[in-house]
Order: C-alpha cells, then structure tokens, then sequence
C-alpha cells in the first residue's frame, strides 16, 4: 500500500516536473512567467487524445503531432505576445506576465470550442498492462512516465551545460546585451528556449492523457498553476530544482489523499509557496534572488 | 410615465456595472503603488462569503454584514500584504494568484459552513429587503407609480450608484493628498521614493488593505445584489476579468478601469452573439493592448486632451476671442 503510493506519487511528481521545466527553462532565459504554459500543455494532451482516439492513430505518432503543435505554439506565443514587448521603451515589467494571462485565457476558450468541455477519455492500449512484483501492483504507464522525465531533464541538463547551443542561451540568460555583442544570435535562441519549453509542456500534456485517462479544457489552469508553485520551491530557473520540487509536490499530494482531506490537494501547492517565499524566497534550491 | 422607462432588466446591468467599477478601482489601487494583485476575486470572495453567511445564519442586517465582509478582506489584505511586500513584479503576481486559489480551494472543501461547489443561495436581497422595510414604515411605492420589482431594481441601482460615486470621489480625492503622491513616488522608483523619507512598508501595505476592502466590498455587494453566490464566481477568470479592467481602460488614472469596466461589461450584453466568445476576446484584448498600448486606453494624456476640449467649448461660449492652445 505505502510502496504503490509512493509510486503513484513519483509519476504524478515526474509529469510536474516536466511542466516545470517548461516553465523554468523560459524564466531563467526570459525572467518571464510564462502564464500560457498550461494551456499549451493542455493542448498537448488533447492532441494525444484527438490523433488516438478520434483518427485511431498510434501512440508514437501522437506524441509527434503533439511536440510539433505545441512548438509551433511555442512560436506564436513568442511572435506575437513576447517579442513586441522586448526592448520597448516604458513597458513595465508586468507586461509580459499579463500578456502571457492573454494567451491562456484565449487557448482556455479556443479549447472549449474546438474541442468541446467536459472530460475527454485517453484510449492508449497500453495504459492497461501491469506487472505484479509481489503485492504491489505497478503500471507499465507509471514507468514509462518516470523515465520519459528523467531522460527528458538529462537530456536538458547535457543541452544547456555541455552544448554550444546550451552555452549561448546561458549567456542569454546572464545578459541580454553582453551576449548579442559577443555574437548570439540572441532572437533565434529566445525564440528556440519557448519552442523547446512549448514542446516539453505537450509532452508532459500527453503523459498526463496516459496516466490519467481524463482531458479538459480545464486542466492546462490547474496544472500551470501547479508549476509554477514548483518553480518557486525549486528556486526559479534551477533545473534540478524544478524536478525535485515536482517530485516533493507530487508526494505530498498523493499522501494527503490518501492519509487526509482529498478536498484539500490542490491548495497544498499554494500553502507551500506562500510558506517557502516567507521562509526561503530562493526556493529549496535556489542560490540568491536577484530582485 | 416615469414606470415605463424602468426597465428592470437594463437597471439590472447597470448595476453589475457598477459593482465591476468598484472592482476596478481596487485593481487600481494596488497598481498605483506598481504592485499587481491579482487576489482581489479572493478577497471579493471573503466579503461576498462573509456578508452573506453572517446575514444567513444570524440574521443581521444587510449593512452590517457588508461592513463586516468589507473590515475581513481589508483584515486579509494585511495579513497578506505584509509578508508578500519583500516580493516584487511577478512574485507578488504569483503569490496573490496562488492565495485566490487556496481561498477558492477553502470554500469549495468547507462545506459545512459554504455548501461546497453548490453555493449559497437564498442570501437576504438588498432591494427586496428595503422594499420591505419601506412597506412596514407605510410607504407604498405605487405613490410613485413603480411596481414592486421596479422599485427593487431602481433601489439597488440607486444605492450602488451613490457608493460608486463616493469611492470614485474618495479615491481621486486621495489621488491629490500626500498618500496619493506617496503611491505615485513609490509606483515611478522604490528606491528613490525611500530616500526621500517615504515610509514604502507602509504605504504598500495601505495600498493592499485598501484593494482588498474595497474588492471585499464589491464582494459583499455582489452577494447581495444577486441572492446566490458560488465559489466558481471568485475563481481565476475573476481575477482575470478584474485584470483586464485595468489593462484594457488604463491604470494611470482612476477613469482607466473604470471605463474599462462600463465598457467591457456592456459589450457583452450589447452584442449577444459575442458573449459566448468573451473570454477569448479578453485574451485578445490584454494581448493586443500590451503590444501597442501597454499603458491602457485612457491615460494622462487623453484625459487632458479630453479637459481641453471641454474647456475651450467653453471658453469659445465665453469670451470666445482666444485661439491659441
């Protein structure tokens, strides 16, 4: 019973995590809370659900339709909500954050109409097989999930430290200014950050459809909200703090349904942030706040 | 004569107009400090549920329960506003979302007392209410040629209307005394405003209780005016509607948000067909307006131009000779 909770807690945490990376990724090298994030997830997963169920299509090809549509996404975001607002004279630094609020009440909507409200159910074949390891019953769903976020934040972490690439958007990140004068192509590699992060947060969206079973047009709100409460007990823009931050949440909820108030899960993300900025405004895993 | 242009349902609109003004204004407040809040559909929530559990459940009049609702938000206001005042630009933004969350979380769980998801219904109605107590003073007011439900309507416009005029006045009256010029010094630069002996803390902390009563106050007017409230009415597309107040009508006067109000609450009514694709026009409009006019519709410069326009028709009345600007 412990050990099942346990794991069920770890795959929750793993798909918070990939959102939060998504999330972190576009705050380190923007400073930009990306409120949009959410939604773009949630249009992840209901491309899964639409190229599964409705055109019966195989799961790899769902996750492909899923990471091209919310790159594309990704770009459009960038285009027309981000990039008019940079170097802009006496644009506050609340334009971006409420620009991003546009974007997701607008997908928010849009998902409504073109998909429809109320609860989508995933059809993945294999979402169904299970293994038996003594008592404990695992999900081939669950492993699945837990390895695509451990290679996916691998993956990020060799991109950022060890590649070219990696290494112009640290520079992004440190100075805009500095780093065009030394050569980047700074608009190419901002506008790849929110791609990237975009396609994360489709990815994300489709393991949730797995795991799950259920997609609404709601959920991009409550999983968005979600990251970014990780991001901040992480500590903003830290990578490794993103995942553990994830993986703490996803424990917490899970044994809150299980040993207290089921009611209460979704207001343990926000009772941790309002506690870890009180405590420790860096996050968990932070180094120092530059404010 | 005067029954016939009553008509119920337009003094029903107008009054959700109004109570959307007063939501304005307490966006606008914390804006003019440069702080966004965006818990103010939590803290309208808090009067809303305050006002009308006290009014349900103790049977106390409507004004008192109001007051109460109004002095629990601002009580809030300041218990939040303190710790969060060491967070700035997007921290204080997340924290005040995810605080109307866990309040959204709270009267959804707390069913014993909130009904849950389902709401209170039955709250005591302002206007039926003061019909009664006209109607046991002896006053009927068929003497004015008004049914029943016109007299209610006409009421609680009536009422609403005066307290929107008076916090509208109060604020502008603010706006031009050492407070008001304390939140323009801290708005422009936090630093410099600091080192010429403006107490920040302080202020920023006024700021967020003033938002929060006043937001609280909508809430508990809101409660009052429709009988029913749930907790989804408090939720994160009320904050964003509040938002777009701000963004879409300007926060650098007190006339943005309230033109933002009248303006975006009558667009729906106005055009039907729209209403079932308000929000995303919402989204159209915050990101449309932060990429070409991030200060909002109305700005200082617009409100001067407006005062010019109006004082030289004036003057060309009067002395009707000068020419110049």
């Amino acid at each position: 019973m412990l050990i099942e909770q346990l794991i069920n807690g770890i795959t929750l945490g793993s798909i918070y995590a990939i959102v939060a990376l998504g999330f972190t990724l576009v705050f380190g090298v923007l400073g930009i809370i990306n409120m949009a994030h959410g939604e773009i997830f949630m249009f992840g997963a209901f491309i899964g659900v639409v190229v599964t169920s409705t055109f019966k299509g195989p799961l790899w090809l769902a996750f492909l339709a899923a990471v091209a549509v919310t790159a594309a996404m990704g770009y459009l975001l960038e285009r027309f909500a981000l990039r008019p607002l940079r170097n802009k004279q006496g644009v506050s630094h609340l334009a971006p954050l409420i620009s991003t609020i546009g974007v997701s009440i607008l997908l928010e909507n849009l998902s409504h109409h073109i998909f429809g409200p109320g609860n989508h159910p995933f059809r993945a074949s294999f979402a169904e097989i299970s293994f038996q390891i003594g008592s404990i019953t695992v999900y081939l769903v669950q492993i699945v999930i837990f390895v695509i976020s451990v290679l996916l934040m691998y993956a990020l972490s060799f991109w950022l430290g060890k590649t070219k690439a990696g290494k112009a958007l640290r520079a992004t990140a440190e100075n805009l200014e500095t780093a065009s004068l030394l050569g980047v192509d700074v608009k190419r590699t901002i506008t790849m950050t929110v791609i990237i992060a975009s396609a994360m947060g489709g990815i994300a969206g489709i393991l949730v459809g797995m795991a799950f079973n259920s997609v609404t047009p709601q959920m991009g709100l409550s999983i968005g909200l979600k990251g970014l409460a990780i991001i901040i007990l992480g500590g903003m823009g830290n990578v490794k703090g993103a995942m553990a931050g994830g993986l703490i949440l996803g424990l917490a909820e899970t044994f809150v349904v299980v040993y207290g108030d089921s009611g209460y899960k979704d207001a343990i993300a926000f009772a941790a942030i309002i506690i870890i900025l009180l405590i420790r405004p860096q996050g968990l895993f932070g180094q120092k706040i530059s404010a | 004569m005067l029954a016939e242009l009553i008509n119920p349902y337009y003094l029903q609109v107008a009054s959700f107009i109004l109570i959307n003004i007063i939501l304005g204004v307490s966006i606008y407040i914390t804006l003019s400090t440069g702080q966004l809040s965006l818990a103010n559909a939590g803290f309208m929530g808090i009067g809303a549920y305050t006002s009308a559990l006290l009014t349900l459940n103790f049977d106390l009049p409507i004004i008192v329960g109001i007051m109460a609702g109004t002095l629990l938000a601002g009580v809030f206001g300041i218990l939040i506003g303190i710790p969060t005042l060491r967070l700035q630009g997007v921290y204080l933004a997340i924290v005040t979302l995810g605080f109307g969350e866990v309040i959204r979380v709270i009267f959804v769980n707390w069913e014993s007392m909130t009904k849950g998801a389902v709401g209170l219904s039955g709250i005591p109605h302002m206007g039926r209410e003061l019909l009664n107590t006209v109607k046991d003073l002896g006053f009927d007011p068929k003497v004015l040629g008004l049914q029943n439900n016109q007299f209610v309507f006409l009421a609680i416009f009536l009422i609403l209307l005066a307290v929107t005029v008076s916090i509208i006045a109060f604020f502008r009256r603010q706006n031009r005394s050492r407070v008001g010029r304390a939140f323009a010094a801290i708005k422009l630069d936090e630093k410099a405003a600091e080192s010429m002996g403006i107490n920040i803390t302080y202020y920023k902390v006024l700021a967020f209780a003033q938002g929060a009563m006043v937001a609280g106050f909508a809430g508990a007017l809101f409660a009052h005016v429709l009988a029913y409230i749930s907790p989804a009415d408090f939720a994160y597309h009320r904050a964003v509607e509040i938002l777009i107040f701000a963004v879409f009508g300007g926060s650098e006067v007190i006339w943005g948000p309230v033109f933002g109000a009248l303006f975006l609450t009558v667009m729906p009514e106005v055009l039907r067909f729209i209403s079932e694709y308000r929000y995303m026009i919402y989204g159209l409009i915050i990101i449309i307006m932060m990429a070409v006019r991030p200060q909002g519709l109305i700005d200082v410069n617009i409100l001067n131009w407006v005062k010019l326009k109006t004082s030289k028709r004036r003057q060309k009345h009067g002395t009707s000779s000068q020419k110049s600007m």
